[in-house]
């Protein structure tokens, strides 16, 4: 079949049929392949559908590089070819690609063969010791991160601060954690200046959602400051510029147990 | 029919190798999830401002941004990264394509459906993500699948030596679901409150640390030496930065949290291990500049290698804040504010987005054969990327920090208002002008993430044919 006078459409359709492609895979191939290689976009195609050989067949040496200053590499299996040349099996590149393509047609700016730049070539270790040790260090961080945190804070004469929440409290709890109120609440009061005033101090033994942001005010004494009554007025937004939220009655009513029953107790710790 | 379509989108994507259309997946899912993410990030922000401004608040929108911007964008861009440097640095295909591919379609799922949790109110309320318990196992076993290709991968390997890039993606694969499982150890029932508290802070510092800044810089050591065909400066810097970055891991997590209910020896050791974290985003700052002693004129036309350099400064910075206010003298006045809301935003939404892009825009163009579609569109992320997130950054931090000395002054003054909230009168006017300041940035910020996705989806789908990088295995014989 000759494909000399083909229109470019039918030449692309002809490729596409040929090498078993989209067309506009072939279209976009040929003519990046045109473009580095100074060839026209028609002979490739011509080319591709099966008939004159691929021009510009520009075989390259292996570019190098710099001489690395270790062994060399072991052949990488990165080529470049040009645009969407077709290798979906590695090691079958030349049966799916264009006649002659990409093997022989390689462009000069190509890298043909094993290639792999010097800076990439790396010492002879092995990459599993890396996975030991950072095993090793997350453990060790966890150790003193997350497991030291948990042991009981020496703070003698303070008081407890696990509340004897009630059933229909210990839901609001739950209530507390879906609404996201955490998000801008601490219940932690610390012994700082800036916590004089809010409360018992927070120990080790806290039953509370603690928190670590405080856009709105602490809430772990809040029953003590506020009433039932306004607490459910500021959750419902109409008290102290806090946002509205509409929920169902028995949610409510469990949030409010949860909020009024966080009292303190007794003396600062 | 479906034959001709599953072919187009193998066009679209390349054409090539089964991990490299996996690969470029990865990028093109990340890219709509920062869109999302960032999105959401905006309106968690403008809900702290204006608390009625949504009918979802700012305690469910923020873990909803937190998840698709952590997992959604970051995990899946980055661990898109991974997959197109192994086959790349170990000398054979990747170990499982399809798990790969399964993995990508899980966890994109997987975001999904926790957004319509949190947003419908069934999330658990724990910072970060707000996920309930039983939504951990799936994800931590997603997690779990990037750590099974790379050792997979790695174990099969021609190339018997290792690239720095290598440890970097070791280091990330192993901690990424050794973090999410503390995480999870916070939900078992018999924890206490200040355990679950500090599991809470330790996945939230540990992500940057251990998996967004260390990923993403192993991955930008592999763009830097592509791009610009130089040798990395020092591979000991690396070294020093890869372990440092792991050494520093949860610290800042623990610093949120100083002069609370804990032993106060874990404070101290926070604020000096905490030191690890300049340290090692320092170090490889130095090295990549270092690298690129002689190449910065080359930089105009490769958005990738800018983007990263960017972020590694970008890193640096908010690392330098972090490990500060580790210390207990300045934790007396940012614990507890804005000010880890900014850092923590920045983190993700600067450093983060900047690594990202400086694998992907270097990864992308060589995975689908085409050019990136706009330059000047690469650039504008970058620019706005970073004037977004350092105003934010400093704004909010400033916002936080006025918090904290107002706390103070409150306890001095007797200034407290009804709830017991700790704004001495008259400072909140400033507390508010500082945060619309910093959300003004934010929304600069979000102008860049919508660069960033219009590079990659513009970049596969217009972007002018260019030279393709393809694998192939060796042949019988090759040397």
């Amino acid at each position: 079949m000759s494909v000399g006078n083909l229109a470019m459409s039918d030449l692309v359709a002809a490729a596409a049929a040929a090498m078993g492609l989209p067309e506009v895979l072939v279209q976009r191939s040929a003519e990046a392949r045109a473009a580095d290689t100074g060839a026209s976009v028609d002979d490739l195609l011509a080319a591709w559908a099966g008939g004159a050989p691929a021009p510009a067949a520009v075989s390259a040496e292996p570019v190098v590089g710099d001489a690395p200053t270790e062994e060399p590499a072991a052949p990488e299996v990165v080529i470049e070819v040009p645009a969407q040349a077709p290798a979906e099996v590695p090691g079958e590149v030349p049966a799916q690609a264009p006649a002659e393509a990409p093997v022989a047609a390689l462009g000069s700016e190509e890298r043909h063969g094993p290639y792999m730049p010097p800076i990439l070539v790396g010492s002879r270790d092995n990459p599993m010791t890396v996975l030991v040790g950072a095993v090793a260090l997350f453990v060790l961080v966890a150790l003193v991160g997350l497991v030291g945190p948990s042991l009981q804070a020496e703070t003698p004469g303070a008081l407890s601060t696990n509340l004897p929440y009630t059933q229909l409290a210990v839901d609001g709890q739950e209530i507390y954690g879906n609404l996201g109120c955490a998000a801008c609440h601490t219940q932690m009061v610390r012994p700082v200046i800036a916590d004089v005033g809010l409360g018992r101090v927070t120990l080790n033994d806290s039953n509370q959602i603690l928190g670590t942001r405080r856009f709105g005010p602490d809430l772990s004494n809040v029953g003590s400051r506020v009433s039932a009554t306004q607490l459910q007025a500021t959750v419902e937004g109409q008290l102290n510029g806090h946002p509205k939220y509409t929920i169902n009655p028995q949610d409510m009513s469990a949030l409010v147990a949860y909020l009024s029953e966080s009292v303190t107790v007794g003396e600062d710790g | 029919m479906a034959e001709t379509q599953t072919a187009q989108i193998r066009a679209l994507l390349g054409g090539g190798t089964s991990e490299d259309r996996v690969a470029a997946t990865h990028f093109m899912v990340g890219a709509g999830f920062l869109v999302l993410g960032g999105a959401l990030a905006l309106l968690a922000l403008l809900s702290i401002r204006f608390a009625d401004l949504f009918p979802i608040t700012y305690g469910r929108l923020e873990p909803m941004a937190n998840l698709t911007l952590m997992f959604g964008f970051v995990v899946v861009s980055l661990v898109g990264g991974i997959y197109y440097v192994l086959p790349r640095l170990t000398g054979t295909r990747l170990w499982s394509a399809d798990l790969a591919g399964s993995g990508l379609l899980g966890i994109s799922g997987l975001v999904v459906l926790g957004l319509l949790v949190i947003g419908f109110g069934f999330g658990s309320g724990r910072q970060p993500l707000g996920l309930p318990w039983w939504f951990h196992i799936p994800m931590l076993l997603l997690l779990t699948l990037p750590l099974i290709i790379t050792v997979g991968t790695i174990n099969r390997r021609e190339e018997k030596r290792s690239f720095v890039t290598l440890w970097f993606v070791m280091g990330g694969v192993v901690w990424l679901p050794l973090l999410y499982l503390a995480y999870f150890v916070g939900d078992l029932p018999s924890l206490g409150a200040v355990a679950v508290e500090y599991s809470n802070v330790f996945l939230s510092a540990g992500f940057v640390t251990m998996f967004v800044f260390t990923v993403g810089t192993g991955l930008f050591y592999y763009t830097v030496v592509r791009e610009l065909d130089v040798s990395l400066a020092s591979r000991q810097l690396a070294l020093v930065g890869f372990w440092s970055l792991g050494f520093a891991a949860a610290w800042w997590g623990a610093a949120q949290l100083i002069f609370g209910p804990a032993p106060a020896w874990v404070a101290g050791v926070a604020a000096a291990l905490g030191l690890a974290f300049p340290i090692g985003t320092l170090a490889n700052a130095a090295n990549v500049s270092l690298t690129l002693e002689g190449s910065w004129g080359d930089l105009s036309e490769k958005p990738g290698v800018t983007a990263g350099i960017y972020g590694l400064y970008l890193a640096v910075a908010v690392a330098t804040l972090a490990a500060l206010a580790g210390f207990r003298s300045i934790a007396s006045v940012t614990s507890l504010t804005a000010f880890w809301e900014a850092i923590e935003y920045a983190a993700i939404a600067g450093p983060g987005a900047l690594l990202v892009a400086g694998v992907s825009f270097s990864a992308i163009p060589r995975l689908v054969g085409r050019e990136i579609s706009s330059l000047k569109r690469a650039r504008s992320f970058s620019r706005l990327t970073v004037i977004g997130s350092i105003g934010t950054l400093l704004f909010m931090s400033a916002a936080g920090i006025l918090s904290g000395y107002s706390w103070i002054g409150g306890s001095n003054t007797a200034a407290y208002i009804d709830a017991g909230e700790g704004w001495a009168a008259g400072l909140g006017t400033s507390f508010e002008t500082l945060m619309l300041v910093a959300i003004g940035f934010a929304f600069v910020t979000f102008a860049g993430q919508l660069a960033y996705a219009a590079t990659i989806f513009g970049t596969v789908t217009t972007g002018k044919a260019t030279t393709q990088e393809v694998l192939v295995s060796r042949e019988p014989g090759d040397e």
